[in-house]
């Protein structure tokens, strides 16, 4: 039976482009180090608990989920959830803004562990050769938001939706519980650094160890035509379908949540 | 085919040729090389001339002279002088003989920032700005000025190539990884795609069978990291902080004479583009195949040396 480092350095279906690299700079290798060497954070910081990942159905896959903190230390969890508990090993492609190409260390590090930059052409790519992505439909204005509106969904943008249906790719809503406490915001100064839009101050200078759980509802698989992906009203309608879908996942989630940091 | 190949005695246009002469169902190849230039090859099929075609009256002699006597009906454009194309282009259109004109463009030619996608069709932009190197800005000219003719009785197809990782290709990548020392924007990595000149060529050659008109990238079979770039090459890979390359390298230039300029690299030195070629596999029947032979480390080349 082959470890985890081995089912993430050798995964099925990578595009290998010669070099043991794919076309956007992910190094399957590096990634399982870097999961094998973040056990001990998923495991015993985090204590992440994790349910539904065996609901991710096979070919293009769009997790969406909701965010928060400081940093993106859900997005974080949440790759590593899938990374861990999908069979066979899916690597998740998680969806960045267009900033983090800027960012000197950060931009090269990401493309080794996935990260994808949020072009249309980039999206369009990996849903077209069956990859899975990662998407925070709220963008920033999930970290944003002030802590009494914890696990509220902010705006909510609906690309994600016109891309479900235009690759005919299934929308797997996520709801990570624990990144709201996780890493608070207490302030955001108004400087801009590589084009971030904001400049946060966080609670803690470093993430606080609250239980994360990850659940993963049934997956939404529309029966639309790929051309109604031009019609703004049916993606809007897709897009507040998956919505309602996360506010109610992320509900019944919190229902029977044990606490905070149990 | 009876083809005219500009730009013959160099890089991609002389490989080209070499190829052409040799290969069934081309009776004529017309080889065009600047003043004091060799041909490529000396062959029965092959007539070579001599003209500096950055003057319109040299091109138009060409074609309506040595092209029209010659009977050429296919035409691949790969001379150095972008700006050339337009008066090529003008030329070959309404001309007796010739059919279709293939240009060589390159994948410089699009815009490359951080909102770019790493991977670049067709319509992905090109680079309009009026900032960016002189080289770059006459090769989008060219570009679109052949674009802009697509539709009218010539049939034209643009290749856009990924850079030709070669010796004698005037690669700017190849310049730069001829020093013992690469150095590199700390903190950057971005995926690079190189052309083999095998490749290259065998994108040249099925676009001149083709029919097809349009612009067609073409990439090439390596896509790897800048860092694995000058690994492969056996160089010492330093990063250093960004604003000290560009002044180091000029003083390179300026020391050593050679060719790499930093401010041409600078975007993709950042920001990682790989060229898609769908389009070129659809309608060209074109895929890169063949990998891009790396320099062997010096010492297995000084042991080759001495071998004789």
């Amino acid at each position: 039976m082959a470890t985890l480092h081995q089912r993430i350095a050798n995964p099925p279906d990578f595009h290998d482009e010669g070099h043991g690299y794919d076309m956007f700079g992910l190094y399957p290798p590096r990634l399982a180090d870097v999961v094998v060497a973040a056990r001990p954070l998923y495991e015993r910081y985090f204590r992440v608990r994790s349910s539904g990942a065996f609901r991710i159905p096979p070919g293009p896959v769009i997790l969406v989920a909701n965010h928060a903190g400081v940093l993106p230390v859900d997005g974080a969890v949440l790759c590593l959830d899938v990374l861990r508990q999908s069979e066979p090993t899916r690597i998740p492609r998680a969806i960045a803004d267009q900033f983090i190409p800027r960012l000197p260390l950060v931009s090269t590090a990401f493309a080794r562990l996935g990260v994808v930059s949020g072009t249309r052409a980039n999206v369009r790519w990996l849903l077209e050769h069956g990859e899975l992505i990662v998407i925070f439909p709220e963008g920033v204005s999930g970290p944003a938001k002030p802590f009494r509106e914890r696990y509220t969904l902010q705006r909510w943008t609906v690309g994600f939706a016109e891309l479900a249906i235009r690759h005919r790719a299934a929308i797997v809503p996520v709801a990570i519980l624990g990144s709201e406490e996780s890493w608070p915001v207490i302030a955001k100064l108004g400087v801009r650094l590589f084009g971030a839009p904001y400049l946060p101050i966080p609670l803690s200078p470093v993430p606080l160890p609250v239980h994360y759980e990850v659940r993963y509802a049934p997956p939404i698989h529309l029966d639309n035509d790929p051309s109604d992906a031009d019609d703004p009203d049916v993606v809007a309608a897709v897009a507040d379908r998956v919505r309602a879908e996360l506010e109610q996942q992320l509900a019944d989630s919190r229902l029977v949540r044990r606490g905070v940091f149990r | 085919m009876r083809v005219l190949v500009t730009g013959a005695t160099w890089g991609v246009g002389a490989a080209l040729v070499r190829r052409l002469v040799e290969e069934p169902g081309v009776e004529l190849v017309l080889a065009v090389g600047r003043d004091g230039a060799d041909p490529p090859v000396s062959h029965a099929r092959l007539a070579y001339r001599v003209a500096d075609l950055g003057r319109a009256r040299a091109v138009h002699d060409l074609v309506m002279g040595d092209a029209r006597a010659h009977a050429i009906d296919r035409v691949f454009h790969a001379d150095e002088n972008a700006l050339s194309s337009l008066d090529l282009v003008h030329a070959c259109t309404n001309h007796p003989t010739i059919r279709r004109l293939v240009y060589r463009s390159f994948a410089e030619v699009y815009a490359l920032g951080h909102t770019t996608a790493n991977i670049i069709d067709e319509d992905s932009r090109l680079d309009f700005d009026p900032t960016s190197p002189r080289w770059v800005r006459h090769r989008v000219e060219a570009d679109t000025a052949l674009c802009a003719r697509m539709h009218g009785p010539l049939s034209i197809a643009v290749l856009r190539f990924a850079e030709v990782f070669a010796a004698g290709a005037r690669s700017q990548l190849w310049d730069y990884a001829r020093s013992r020392v690469c150095l590199r924007p700390l903190g950057f990595d971005p995926m690079i795609n190189v052309l083999s000149m095998e490749d290259a060529v065998e994108a040249a050659l099925a676009a001149l069978r083709s029919t097809a008109v349009g612009v067609f990238n073409i990439p090439g079979a390596d896509t790897l990291p800048l860092s694995a770039v000058i690994a492969e090459c056996h160089r010492m890979d330093i990063p250093v902080p960004g604003p000290l390359l560009a002044p180091l390298y000029s003083l390179r230039t300026s020391v050593t004479g050679l060719e790499f300029r930093y401010d041409l690299n600078f975007r993709r030195f950042h920001f990682g583009a790989v060229l898609d070629g769908t389009r070129a596999h659809e309608q060209l029947g074109f895929t890169p195949q063949f990998q891009i032979h790396w320099p062997a480390p010096w010492w297995q080349q000084f042991a080759a040396k001495l071998r004789g």
